[in-house]
């Protein structure tokens, strides 16, 4: 059976576009999505290894199953909207949180979709540019309302939210993404990028025995409480 | 409602004419009809209505529906055939200012607020800019309440006012089509049975007994367009919610009843109900006996089963979700594992108890996917999915010109003669809507008479068994017998005799075709997947108690 070997989670705000970056990605194209119901499973083939990845919900309604579908995660991309400076406050204030069931070693990704809509747009490879007013072009695109350097500073602050020392993982250079699923502005590169940093970490984790994800399921349905009976 | 008890005479009042109302005798009529069998019971309104049946002198019970007495009233020359609602198919999203013309001229409008007034969905317009508007409509209700009453309906010339109070949430439907007050009800109740099986009655209570002010949108953002969905396929393609039956797939018997074992034979840890659909309707479905117990799955739950999975945000990928079967436990969570077979529109649900159980679930799927394939089910289905033109929308659908009956264009066969134990699965049958029924207005037009012709046939006062109804652009004939609930609509053409004929022709197929047409023999439960003991344990988590 086609376990998967390692789990990639997306997790934002509704709205900033997670099924539309997954989309892309997966089927190279950028439909018209609708409201993601609970959490949507792919299965991605790398190198050798099936890596799922969990398209979640954004919405409000689907909030306690979040860390569910974090359980034993081996990456999460935390997504905002660059034009929407509040969908970064809510990864801190509402999807952080949900990482904690994730798997102690987990990667993070902080990547801002949807640049086609800012006024610099995707430039030609320089993302990581200068500051909003360079731009000035014809069209009428607002300016970025969130900056590279706002989510390389929530990424240190995941570190230590995590407890994590800066040596130990990925430089936040590494970890923070722009990307558009509009134009596939670096969509590729993020999830490839994530991809060959999982592998080493699936490698680890059979290296230590059977993988996490497994561990905590099988260890789980004894430990629950038998409240409210029905039978 | 005493205090309106005088004003019995029909008053030809406007929308804004609140005095005048007649209000009181409605509520005589409804607490008689359909709601006395909604779940809920322990509202005040319906409490309240009980009594306020007997309380009414018997005379009023006729007035409010009288004027659809005689058809001839249902003529073109009838205020609600003008079609009003052209651009019906465009979203509401702008607009919504109670002055805007085009907001006006829509023919229904649903809204549900809280009970302090703040405004949570309306099928049209922005709930923004009606706030003033959810407000008239709290103050109905709470002046109403004050008098220890329970507002049910306004009748206000050509429009209807139809309120349903469920715990904290207010719905009301504004209407200018022919549905009677009863069926608006029940679409009012389909829209409630939505948000709690998103969100559950209990968190609702518990969200609203916290903080009465709180903006139920935020929850809800996101299911505005399942509820317009829903809303909508009442007048696009009519049927499921009217006679309240799910609609089957066309099938052979042999390959539906393979398919049923094959469904009772897969079983996961905590699988309740497993159901295999293609495009909203059932192909079969299974129950296991040991979650569910002896308790039956409402239709009601089923048809919100079956419209859940057709939304298209299971259109890629594999979902797990939660969902709350409202007439099963309105308080609590199962899990639903969907996915669409072999890139088909064939969809499988897999509905468990356990928030952790998607890799069973999905083990499971691999399972009914490969016997499909050895059923060779997967051909037939596909078969049966491009037989349409417009393979998303009506897979698995017939043409009318199966019957082979000249003149009729469109029916609803729901049959009542099934054997007493497979009456929980109530179904109906009806071929594609063909020209002339393609446009809009066409199918609104067909759904109204259908609508006119069920609430006659089911008017409590006083119910027909047969009508037949010559209308501007085609004839109708609908009959209820112990047997059958048919509706037919046939060519304006058509003579008494020649209906007559093409009915008997229609039932002579229907008849001839029923074991592919219906599921006549629904399989019953599935093998327990287990030992007893962990079937207890699973059995305490069968949504009987709140999820997160």
């Amino acid at each position: 059976m086609r376990r998967p070997d390692g789990k990639i989670v997306l997790l934002g705000d509704m709205n900033v576009g997670k099924t539309s970056l997954l989309q892309r990605y997966m089927e190279r194209r950028f439909p018209d999505t609708v409201s993601t119901v609970g959490g949507a499973f792919y299965l991605k083939q790398w190198r050798s290894y099936n890596i799922s990845i969990w398209d979640t919900a954004g919405r409000e309604q689907f909030h306690g199953l979040g860390s569910m579908y974090c359980r034993g995660a081996a990456a999460v991309i935390l997504t905002y909207d660059v034009n929407h400076a509040q969908s970064l406050l809510e990864l801190e204030d509402r999807f952080l949180g949900l990482t904690d069931t994730a798997s102690a070693d987990c990667l993070f990704a902080i990547v801002g979709n949807k640049v086609d809509l800012s006024e610099e747009g995707p430039g030609e490879g320089g993302q990581e540019g200068g500051p909003a007013g360079g731009g000035g072009g014809a069209a009428p695109r607002l300016p970025k309302q969130v900056q590279p350097e706002d989510a390389v500073a929530f990424y240190k602050k995941i570190l230590k939210y995590k407890m994590l020392d800066e040596k130990d993982v990925p430089a936040a250079e590494q970890m923070c993404f722009e990307t558009s699923a509009k134009t596939g502005h670096n969509v590729d590169l993020l999830f490839e990028t994530l991809f060959d940093m999982v592998v080493p970490v699936i490698l680890q984790q059979r290296a230590q025995g059977p993988p996490q994800t497994v561990d905590i399921a099988s260890s789980r349905p004894p430990a629950r409480t038998r409240s409210g009976c029905c039978a | 409602m005493e205090a309106g008890g005088g004003t019995a005479a029909p008053a030809p009042g406007d929308a804004e004419d609140l005095e005048e109302m007649r209000f009181p005798s409605e509520e005589a009529r409804d607490g008689g009809g359909i709601c006395r069998d909604l779940p809920g019971t322990g509202d005040a309104s319906v409490e309240k209505t009980g009594s306020e049946t007997k309380d009414q002198p018997p005379g009023l019970l006729l007035q409010p529906e009288a004027p659809s007495c005689t058809y001839g009233l249902w003529g073109p020359g009838a205020s609600e055939n003008s079609p009003v609602g052209g651009p019906e198919s465009g979203s509401g999203g702008q607009g919504g200012d109670p002055s805007d013309e085009d907001w006006r001229s829509k023919r229904k409008h649903v809204f549900v607020l809280s009970e302090a007034g703040k405004p949570i969905y309306s099928r049209y317009g922005s709930v923004e800019a009606l706030s003033t508007t959810m407000g008239v409509m709290t103050a109905l209700v709470s002046f109403v309440q004050s008098a220890g009453d329970a507002i049910r309906a306004i009748y206000a010339e050509d429009h209807k006012l139809v309120f349903l109070q469920q715990g904290p949430l207010l719905l009301v439907a504004v209407s200018r089509t022919p549905q009677s007050a009863a069926q608006l009800r029940g679409e009012l109740m389909a829209v409630h049975a939505q948000i709690v099986s998103t969100l559950t009655r209990a968190s609702v209570a518990r969200i609203f007994a916290r903080k009465q002010n709180y903006d139920l949108r935020r929850l809800l953002a996101g299911s505005e367009r399942t509820l317009d969905r829903l809303l909508d396929s009442v007048e696009r393609d009519p049927g499921a919610l009217l006679l309240g039956a799910v609609r089957c797939v066309p099938l052979a018997r042999p390959l539906r009843d393979a398919l049923g074992a094959l469904l009772r034979r897969c079983t996961a840890p905590g699988l309740a109900l497993s159901v295999l659909a293609v495009g909203g309707r059932l192909v079969t479905a299974a129950q296991e006996r040991t979650v569910l117990a002896e308790c039956r799955l409402d239709p009601a739950d089923l048809q919100l089963l079956l419209d859940w999975v057709g939304a298209p945000a299971f259109a890629a990928g594999e979902a797990w979700a939660p969902v709350c079967l409202p007439r099963f436990n309105p308080d609590g969570f199962f899990y639903a594992y969907v996915a669409r077979l072999d890139a088909m529109p064939v969809c499988l649900l897999l509905l468990g108890t356990d928030p952790e159980a998607f890799h069973d679930m999905a083990t499971c799927r691999r399972l009914v996917e490969d016997g499909m394939h050895s059923l060779g089910a997967m051909r037939t289905l596909r078969e049966a999915a491009s037989f349409s033109s417009t393979p998303s929308a009506s897979a698995s659908a017939y043409s009318v010109q199966a019957v082979e009956a000249a003149g009729l264009r469109h029916f609803l066969y729901k049959p009542l003669d099934i054997p007493d134990h497979h009456r929980q699965l109530p179904q109906f049958t009806s071929p594609e809507l063909e020209a002339p029924y393609s446009r809009e207005e066409e199918r609104q037009r067909l759904s109204d008479l259908y609508h006119r012709l069920h609430a006659r046939l089911h008017n409590t006062s006083r119910p027909l068994r047969l009508i037949y109804h010559v209308a501007e652009k085609e004839t109708l004939l609908a009959w209820v017998t112990s047997k059958f609930e048919l509706y037919t609509c046939l060519s304006p053409l058509v003579t008494k005799a020649g209906a007559i004929l093409v009915v008997t022709k229609l039932l002579r197929w229907v008849k001839k075709e029923e074991d592919r047409l219906f599921i006549r023999y629904p399989p019953k439960y599935s093998t327990p997947p287990a030992a007893p003991a962990a079937s207890t344990d699973q059995a305490s988590h069968n949504g009987l108690f709140t999820a997160p």
